[in-house]
């Protein structure tokens, strides 16, 4: 499971000194150290699980936590924030940020609602629709970002405001419910299966996670356009002087992130059955702190996709485990802002290899 | 670019080849909840879903809700707050449903998303009572609200038979423009006055029920109407904020306000017509006792016949009763 090498493209980076606390070891013990802190957060996943299974409260002697059912609640409530956190990786492992994918979420449902109730379109085009504005909207964040050359926080931070504003406009300022249905101002009954599962077992939001989860794995670790990715975040000047088509990757990472992000929300508004324009604030910060407990450096070209699948996982346990013992909202909020500085820490302690 | 292309065709066509498969709906997956026997001298344990604890109102809900149970022997009740959020708050009851509550109590974010939830938790054979904000359907056990229809006409009968009975200009601050509460307020106000044909609206303004957004538009209000006699805020935070505003220009003598909610908070509006900055304030009952009260009439007297809609009414507050409302009501000194 190794990530593709930055340094088979780009040259490597520049002398620097060792980070203070990285830990100093002799050469043979390495590979064991930094396989543990590459999968920090698939070992941090496992451990929650297991603390999870044995703080869970029990019920008629059957543990809660580990219920199908409740499983099946983590991962469908996990998932929006998951492939939205998808995007994001592609986007931090190559230096940048997108702010924008919550209020794209919220536009994607506004359009999914509208689409569907007001202009009576079938399931398949509202989805291309819905899926072509995403990634017409973060493509074009990406242009920006690379023919402007403005840091991709503004640019997304305007971003996330003109989302907002279309998706108000759009719907007028009110949630448009979604009614099922083969009457006029009626969608298609078949979208009612987003909020569906598999034999009543496996959530379908949550199966497109995983397969998106899968698919942009085996991108990453496999194709030209993950080592290109890599060598940008690593050394963006390096990366353009050994011939990355910089700028185009880029385009293409923002257009991934916004696709994902509406993808989101389509999922959204088939599982409320309506699509506000106000949903989604403040998902970009899940998806970011998801990225980050994964071990992806916000500094670019160090991070892993499995990493990124485990950290949403990982907080979505986190959630439902401290719910399941009612524990207060608050407190819930900062055990989670302990979680993500933890992981970061651990990425600090993280052996550099030469 | 071959490799992006096929990049984002793989995901596309990931995407669009999921969405096609067959699947089924979720259903009431078997009535295997069903909650437990009723009768007295056991214990219940009651989820609380909470739209969005950050609200006054909703803070005095769960403590109302809070408080009654701790009087009924037996009762435990967990809360939950979805922050606003609709997807939280699904999860929320779902955990609920997992904990395997006896009896839910929800005050949701919106209708159209909670509904779903609210129908499992009532399939499964969980009493379910809703609170202040409506589900569609009718598969809930009972709903607890306000009227906000007669909580405005109290008031505008208060304002044409006590507060300007010789009648007088009105300036009138409404809520969010689009929520019911803001409309029915308005219309209930309308209603009230109209046996007084002397008093006058004379201006209507938004403040989105907010007490910073009253100061600004009482502020611009004073400059274009010279002579108000008095202010009508949807709410008790907006009436404090036209107060504030009315202050600063110097005129906060001549002219009264009133608002609409009279929490028994600190900084709520009873304690405001208490010190006297508001002549009245109305009322808008949170239900959190009545739906305690329902809830142990289901599960501790095994009553099947509770009934299905609860209209709350409102108490009037003036500087006469507010001490006495304030203490009955539970306020913190």
């Amino acid at each position: 499971m190794n990530p593709p090498n930055p340094t088979t493209v780009a040259a490597s980076p520049p002398e620097t000194p060792p980070r203070r606390g990285a830990i100093r070891l002799p050469k043979d013990r390495h590979a064991i150290v930094d396989n543990f802190f590459r999968f920090q957060s698939l070992f941090g996943l496992v451990a929650v699980f297991v603390i999870a299974i044995a703080v869970s409260p029990s019920r008629n002697g059957e543990n809660v936590f580990l219920s199908s059912g409740n499983l099946a609640n983590i991962v469908r409530a996990v998932s929006e924030i998951g492939i939205i956190a998808v995007g994001m990786t592609f986007v931090i492992l190559i230096g940048g940020i997108d702010l924008s994918v919550g209020a794209v979420l919220g536009l994607a449902a506004v359009g999914s609602a509208t689409l569907m109730v007001d202009s009576g379109l079938g399931i398949v085009p509202t989805v291309l629709i819905v899926l072509f504005i995403g990634t017409a909207f973060g493509a074009t964040q990406g242009a920006i970002v690379a023919r402007l050359g403005i840091q991709s926080f503004i640019v997304t931070l305007a971003g996330l405001q003109a989302a907002r504003g279309i998706a108000r406009m759009w719907s007028g300022g009110l949630g448009i419910p979604i009614a099922y249905g083969d009457g006029p101002q009626e969608a298609p009954e078949a979208f009612s299966l987003l909020s569906g599962s598999i034999n009543g077992m496996l959530p379908v939001p949550a199966l497109i996670f995983l397969a998106i989860g899968v698919g942009a794995l085996l991108v990453l670790r496999s194709t030209a356009f993950a080592r290109h990715v890599y060598a940008i975040g690593g050394n963006e000047k390096a990366a353009r002087l050994s011939g990355v088509p910089v700028r185009r990757v880029r385009v293409t990472v923002f257009a991934i992130s916004g696709l994902l992000a509406a993808l989101a929300g389509i999922i959204h508004a088939g599982q409320l059955n309506q699509g506000s324009p106000n949903d989604g604030a403040g998902y970009e910060l899940d998806a970011i702190a998801a990225v980050v407990i994964g071990g992806t450096s916000l500094a670019g070209g160090s991070g892993s996709m499995g990493g990124t699948i485990a950290g949403a996982l990982l907080l979505g346990i986190l959630n439902n485990i401290l719910a399941l013992n009612n524990i207060d909202a608050n407190v819930q909020l900062v055990v989670k802002g302990l979680v993500i500085v933890a992981a970061a820490a651990l990425q600090r302690l993280r052996p550099r290899i030469a | 670019m071959r490799y992006t292309r096929r990049a984002i065709t793989i995901l596309t066509l990931t995407t669009l080849a999921l969405t096609g498969c067959s699947v089924e709906k979720d259903g009431g997956d078997g009535g295997t909840d069903a909650s437990a026997q009723c009768g007295s001298g056991k214990e219940f344990l009651i989820g609380m879903s909470q739209a969005n604890n950050a609200e006054p109102y909703r803070q005095v809900m769960n403590d109302d809700v809070s408080t009654a149970a701790k009087a009924v022997s037996g009762f435990k009740v967990v809360v939950s707050d979805a922050a606003q959020d609709n997807s939280k708050q699904v999860a929320d009851v779902e955990n609920f449903l997992s904990q395997g509550i006896n009896l839910l109590i929800i005050s949701p974010n919106e209708a159209k998303p909670l509904t779903a939830v609210v129908k499992k938790a009532y399939d499964k054979g969980i009493p379910v009572i809703v609170l202040d904000r409506k589900v569609e359907g009718d598969a809930y056990t009972a709903f607890i609200g306000g009227d906000n229809v007669a909580i405005g006409k109290a008031a505008g009968e208060y304002y044409a038979k006590t507060l300007l009975p010789q009648g007088g200009k009105v300036v009138e601050i409404s809520g969010l423009p689009g929520s019911t509460p803001a409309a029915e307020r308005a219309q209930g106000f309308r209603e009230g006055i109209a046996s007084n044909p002397k008093i006058e609206i004379v201006a209507t303004q938004t403040a989105e029920w907010l007490r910073e957004k009253g100061q600004s538009v009482m502020d611009a209000m004073l400059k274009a109407q010279p002579d108000i006699d008095a202010v009508y805020a949807h709410n008790d935070p907006m009436a404090e904020g036209a107060y504030l505003a009315a202050k600063a220009a110097g005129k906060e003598s001549a002219i009264k306000f009133t608002g609409i909610d009279a929490l028994p908070v600190p900084s709520g509006g009873i304690k405001a017509v208490e010190q006297g900055r508001l002549q009245a304030t109305f009322q808008y009952a949170t239900g959190g006792r009545e739906a305690i009260d329902l809830a142990k009439k289901i599960l501790v007297d095994c009553s099947k016949d509770v009934p299905k809609s609860t209209t709350l009414g409102t108490t009037q507050i003036t500087k006469d009763n507010a001490a006495q409302v304030y203490t009955e009501l539970g306020g913190k000194q």
